[in-house]
Formats: structure tokens, sequence, C-alpha cells
């Protein structure tokens, strides 16, 4: 992949969660970190008074590492999540690292195991499987 | 052969966490599709991952995952086809 990895996220400005790639080998490995501020739009309702970043945008930011894994690209869904573990609070001010290894694949399906920390304290873990859309190519249960 | 079969409906019924529908089935029914145990994509890579793990033997591509995965038996087949087991 040349010049910034980042470019190559699908998403939009407003649903992007990392803000900058550290490490990069193509296919293998990524290291990317989100900085939690407190002008995160979701953390305004989630909690008024008492933000939190949401379990469910860190493995948003997780899965969007790891997307940068693929071939340059692709579309990609996301297919399952394993193991999932939050393991302490990510507030406003919180470096966000989040480092993601591919580990194994089916034809389309990629499989990553995904660490987040911060201040280098494991904060989130999990196991995502990403599927590549590629058009007319139908899944191995519905094979002839 | 037997016996790695046995290891396969083991691997089956606690990787994918199948127990019961694996004691329901013979070593040929078809693991995927209506008529057989009806797994999808993800059970398949779940499936070899857990056959590189078990057994040192590797499904390199989707072609020969559709080979080898098509019942407990091919799989068996397979495991044994690679001096493995």
């Amino acid at each position: 992949m040349e010049g910034n990895p980042l470019s190559h996220l699908p998403h939009g400005v407003s649903f992007r969660f990392i803000d900058r790639v550290v490490e990069f080998i193509a296919g293998e490995r990524v290291v990317a970190l989100k900085n939690v501020t407190g002008n995160d739009p979701h953390l305004e309702g989630h909690f008024p008074g008492n933000p939190l970043m949401p379990g469910v945008l860190l493995l948003e930011a997780m899965t969007q590492a790891s997307g940068l894994l693929l071939p340059a690209g692709s579309s990609a869904v996301l297919a399952q999540v394993k193991e999932a573990r939050f393991r302490s609070a990510v507030v406003p001010g919180d470096q966000i690292r989040i480092e993601s290894v591919r580990r194994g694949g089916l034809g389309a399906l990629h499989r990553f195991e995904v660490k987040a920390l911060v201040d280098g304290a494991l904060a989130a873990e999990a196991e995502i499987v990403l599927a590549v859309a590629v058009p007319g190519r139908e899944g191995l249960d519905s094979a002839g | 052969m037997n016996e790695i079969a046995q290891r396969v409906r083991i691997l089956l019924a606690t990787r994918l966490k199948l127990a019961k529908a694996v004691e329901e089935i013979t070593d040929q029914t078809p693991l995927f599709g209506p008529l057989g145990l009806g797994l999808d994509s993800i059970d398949a890579l779940e499936l070899v991952l857990g056959l590189e793990k078990e057994f040192g033997v590797v499904v390199e591509d989707r072609a020969t995952a559709v080979k080898v995965l098509a019942s407990i038996q091919t799989i068996a087949e397979f495991i044994q086809s690679q001096g493995k087991g």
C-alpha cells in the first residue's frame, strides 16, 4: 500500500475512529492511534457529565484498523466478533493504541487478533473476522 | 481412521459448539448446505483454524476447503493423506 494507509479507509470523516497509523506491514500487522477528546460528538450523550468511549466504538476502531490490512480497495463488512473483552474505561485524554495482526483466513474471510491499549495497559481485545465483498461470489455454505 | 474421525467430531463439538448436533450425524453427513449440518463460511474458517491447530494440516484455499470440509469422513481422509493424525 502506497502513501498513507489511512487514505484507504472507506469510512467518511464522521465515522472514522482511528487518527493515525504508526506501523504498517501490508496484510500482516498494523498499529493505529486514536486520541479520545472531549469534542468527540458521541461522548456528549455517552454519558452526560461522565464521558466514556463506548465499547462498541472501541470495537469499531479495532475493526477499522484491521480493515487497513485487507487488499487496497477492498470493500469489507464485519462478519464475526469473538472473545471481545473490555477491560478498562477509555475516557477523554486517553490515546488508544490499536494493534491488529492478521491470523489466517479462508476465501473472502480474514481473521484478526486485535488489542487496544491505553498507556501500555490492555483496554480491550477481540478476535475479528472481516468478509471482503466479492461480487458474484457465494460463501462456502452455498457452494454447490 | 475411526480414531481420526472421532477427533474431528470432538473438534466440531468443541470449537463450533455443536456437541448435540454432532451426535446426530454420520461421518458421511454433509457439513454444509441445507441437507446437512448447515455450517456456514465463518464456521469453515473456524474449522480450518482448528484443523491446523489440532492436526497440523493446512487447508490452503477455498477450493480445497469445499472438497476437504464436505463431511467428517472427507476431513479424516484429508488428515490421513497428509500423514497427520
